[in-house]
């Protein structure tokens, strides 16, 4: 039973060990291209290396239970009456409870307050969803873009996004900010990034808006490409808009 | 089947009452006669009413009200399948075959969306048409994993494994069951008119502004809640009162603690669905308006009260799956289930918790400035569900682990589970929800909950009770064989999509970006040899019940009061009611017994003397 305990064990820290190997060798993630999307892929890899022990411990117990102890054949003779033990409970229960108090904190209480920090935006783009059709809008500049096919932003820049939508819920969503926002009608709800590279959906497709939210038959082609500029670059963009614009 | 009959004139007329009856009103009132929608709810109404009465509840039940002399089809054989017959082991089996093939024909449509995304661009699907499929796939699925286990084998095996002869009320059971072959003739009537594109989830103000398609999704959910909420009343009213002497709360088997904690949150939280698809018809077809935003509606109203009941409804279809896992495994370690409290209390603990954490579906709505409490209740559901794991491991450990196929099932509902466990920890965090959310992560996540739950779970309860219920033993090889090949093409199907999701694909779509055409490939070829697998299954569970040899009454040498009555047993299930005196899993502890059977001495004579044999005397 001991000599059991311990090869368990072993295997448990083994385990671990290459699961946490792997995780931290192999890129788990598309392009990033705001500095928001570096705090959500800090979350998600904080709680993949949180889970690998965990995930190894289940694994271990059932993987070695079913070959230690299987017996092959007819029905087994009855194994020993364990019914239960009270420190293995009491200890299950306080780890897995300090486990999930503490992710409530780190990395969830800790993300949300990262990503809400700074509510001063340097430029306000206004996004308006309907079937199936995007218009954007600089409301700073006077600029609108109507069944617009790109979005183009400014890098460096804190943007809030004002969400809304004309019709029925859609959901405005940038794989490469990592962030994602309802579109819902009667409501704004908002959005803040801040990008942090430039480059196009030519250059990779998670620069792209992408309707997340099942809105009928023209959902899975409603999405815009994403092009970020440099800054004097997005100025002459959108003055040139201004002056295109009747 | 002549009552099938009687029930189908029945929903005819009640149809034409219904339908006519509101054009005649119409007309009466200078409208035009017939509108669609209008028509056809209020048809539905009375068609349901007259589908009931004419399949059973008139001639059984109803005519006693009135003073009439109740009348009884008296059929035996397989006729008692197709009748109205309130006994729980007849009305078990109903729902176990309807379940299947509902389960069966979903998994098609399955077949036929990955078909569709095989290759990035339009194969054979237009959006809509794949929007159909995909909407009855959910659906159908929702409706077999929120009934199959507990519809089957809660009917079926509650009131044996509790000594009692039946369940509570016997008739309404009946009823509940004959309120679900309506479902998916409505669900699939939807396509006679467009179809509905909004998913099982159907969400206003799409759900509102759709095709007519969509008032056969609400429907159906409406009598799919009635019929849960009718069996709720039925399975807790069963374990509170029918409980044979000596079966304590402390002794009661896992499985049934399982069904009584789901018939909590069926009873309680089934309401809420009810209510906000009927506010979706109200505005469909009275022009209410509740979820329009430009009246004073609001969208997001929807999402809360579907949700309410919605995340309920996913412990509804895990909890049995649990309950059928941690019944099998005691019984194939040949050890005590290990902390045996500790999983009721996590089977409560998620009962109370899961009406506290619906929001987590909805942190992306924009629906508060602060989702901070969904993720903390969320967080701490895990812990109840823990205590799941720990009975589990705590029981295989150092046990004598005989793997048949119910116990390699069962083990795989704990090891899927856990891969749905750690990854509904990342949707439960909101910073990393809102880039997951809405993508392939959550298609892998659920389908790794809910399909190791409540199929995973199925094939436990099947494979484990079949010689139970059909006097038969299945085919071994052919289970083990249906187990891994199952078990593994679930795992290369679903662990993929994960990735897709990490990488940005979407969920719901038909059509998707070139790049994640090879991946998509690769979930295709092994969601085709996944449905494969069902065909073994499928072949051994008809050859089996038909041809199997004939089993022992208790092949699994199992303690608990199912096994120790004949296979199947008979209508009174125990010749006189069993008397509980121990725990129904202390397996290798000196002495003990769970129960104290009395014999009859013939097969029809019932006042022996009390011959109480213990099952496992004192050795």
């Amino acid at each position: 039973m001991k000599r059991d305990f311990f090869f368990a064990g072993l295997l448990w820290i083994v385990l671990t060990f290459a699961g946490i190997t792997l995780v931290s060798q192999i890129n788990l993630f598309p392009l990033s291209a705001a500095h928001e999307a570096d705090i959500i892929d800090e979350a998600f890899l904080f709680l993949t290396l949180l889970g690998v022990p965990v995930f190894a411990f289940v694994l271990v117990g059932l993987i070695y239970s079913v070959i230690r102890f299987r017996q092959p054949g007819e029905m087994p003779e009855d194994g020993p009456p364990i019914r239960t033990s009270r420190p293995v409970t009491w200890a299950w229960l306080g780890i897995t409870s300090a486990l999930a108090v503490f992710i409530i904190f780190n990395p969830g209480l800790k993300g949300i307050r990262e990503l809400t920090a700074n509510r001063e935006p340097d430029l306000v783009v206004q996004v308006e969803m309907r079937k199936w059709n995007w218009t954007f809008s600089y409301p700073q500049y006077g600029v609108a873009v109507v069944d617009a096919q790109e979005l183009v932003l400014p890098v460096d820049r804190h943007i809030r996004f004002e969400v809304t939508s004309t019709d029925i819920i859609h959901s405005f969503w940038i794989p490469a900010f990592r962030m994602k926002v309802d579109a819902v009608p009667g409501q704004i709800n908002i959005l803040y990034a801040t990008p942090t590279e430039t480059g196009s959906f030519e250059d990779d497709i998670n620069l792209r808006a992408q309707c997340a939210e099942l809105c009928g038959t023209g959902h899975p082609r409603m999405r815009a490409g994403l092009r970020i500029l440099e800054s004097a670059e997005f100025e002459a963009w959108v003055a040139g808009q201004a002056a295109g614009s009747p | 089947m002549k009552s099938i009959f009687k029930g189908i004139l029945g929903a005819i007329i009640g149809f034409v009452v219904g339908a006519g009856g509101l054009s005649l009103i119409r007309l009466a009132t200078g409208l035009e006669p017939w509108k669609r929608e209008p028509g056809i709810v209020i048809g539905y109404l009375f068609a349901l009413t007259g589908w009931l009465l004419g399949v059973g509840v008139w001639d059984y039940w109803a005519r006693g009200w009135f003073g009439l002399p109740v009348r009884k089809y008296e059929v035996t054989g397989w006729r008692r399948y197709f009748n109205f017959d309130p006994d729980h082991k007849v009305i078990g089996i109903q729902y176990l075959v309807t379940l299947v093939v509902m389960m069966l024909i979903a998994g098609l449509f399955a077949m036929v969306m990955r078909a569709e995304l095989m290759n990035p661009g339009r194969d054979f699907l237009d959006p809509k048409e794949y929007n159909n499929i995909m909407s009855l796939h959910g659906m159908f699925m929702i409706m077999v994993a929120v009934t199959v286990i507990s519809g089957a084998f809660g009917n079926y095996m509650v009131p044996l494994l509790i000594g009692a002869e039946d369940m509570a009320f016997p008739r309404l059971n009946a009823l509940s069951y004959w309120l679900t072959p309506v479902v998916p003739i409505l669900l699939l009537t939807s396509l006679a008119f467009q179809g509905w594109d909004s998913g099982w989830t159907g969400y206003a103000p799409l759900s509102v502004t759709n095709e007519s398609g969509q008032i056969f999704y609400n429907l159906g959910f409406m009598t799919l809640g009635l019929s849960g909420i009718l069996g709720a009343v039925n399975f807790l009213t069963t374990i509170i009162a029918l409980r044979a002497p000596g079966m304590t709360w402390g002794r009661l088997p896992i499985f049934v603690w399982s069904i009584f904690s789901t018939a909590i949150l069926s009873l309680l939280a089934t309401n809420f669905v009810f209510v906000v698809l009927l506010l979706v018809l109200l505005d469909r077809i009275a022009g209410m308006g509740f979820f329009d935003a430009a009246r004073g509606g609001n969208p997001i109203l929807y999402q809360h009260l579907f949700w309410f009941y919605s995340h309920p409804a996913v412990y509804v279809m895990a909890l049995p799956g649990f309950g059928a896992a941690l019944e099998v495994i005691p019984h194939f370690s040949r050890k005590p289930l290990f902390a045996y409290r500790w999983a009721v209390a996590g089977f409560l603990g998620i009962v109370i918790l899961s009406f506290t954490v619906w929001a987590h579906h909805m942190f992306t709505s924009g629906m508060s400035e602060n989702p901070l409490p969904f993720m903390v209740t969320t967080e701490l559901i895990s812990i109840p569900t823990g205590f799941i794991f720990l009975a589990a491991l705590g029981t295989i450990w150092l046990g004598r682990l005989w793997l048949k196929t119910p116990m390699l099932f069962g083990l795989a509902v704990i090891f899927n589970f856990l891969i749905g466990g750690i990854t509904g920890i990342y949707l439960a965090d909101v910073p990393v929800d809102l880039q997951l959310q809405d993508t392939f992560w959550v298609v892998a996540h659920f389908h790794y909950t809910i399909v190791s739950t409540q199929i995973f779970g199925l094939m436990t309860a099947i494979y484990y009770w079949f010689p139970k219920f059909t006097g038969r033993m299945y085919d071994e090889r052919l289970g083990k064989l249906h187990f891994w090949w199952m078990f593994i093409t679930f795992n290369t199907t679903f662990t993929p999509m994960f990735w897709l999701g990490i990488q940005g694909m979407n969920r719901r779509v038909a059509q998707y970006l070139p790049e994640f055409g090879d991946l998509n490939r690769w979930v295709s070829l092994s969601a085709f040899l996944m449905g494969a697998s069902f065909l073994v299954f499928l072949y051994n569970l008809v050859y089996s019940w038909a041809r199997g040899p004939q089993a022992e009454s208790n092949p699994w040498k199992a303690r608990t009061l199912e096994w120790q009555t004949s296979s199947p047993p008979p209508h009174e299930n125990f010749p006189r009611e069993p008397e509980v005196i121990g725990d129904p899993y202390d397996y290798g502890v000196p002495g003990s017994v769970h129960a104290l059977i009395p014999v009859s001495g013939g097969s029809t004579d019932g006042d022996v003397v009390a011959t109480s044999v213990a099952l496992y005397p004192n050795d």
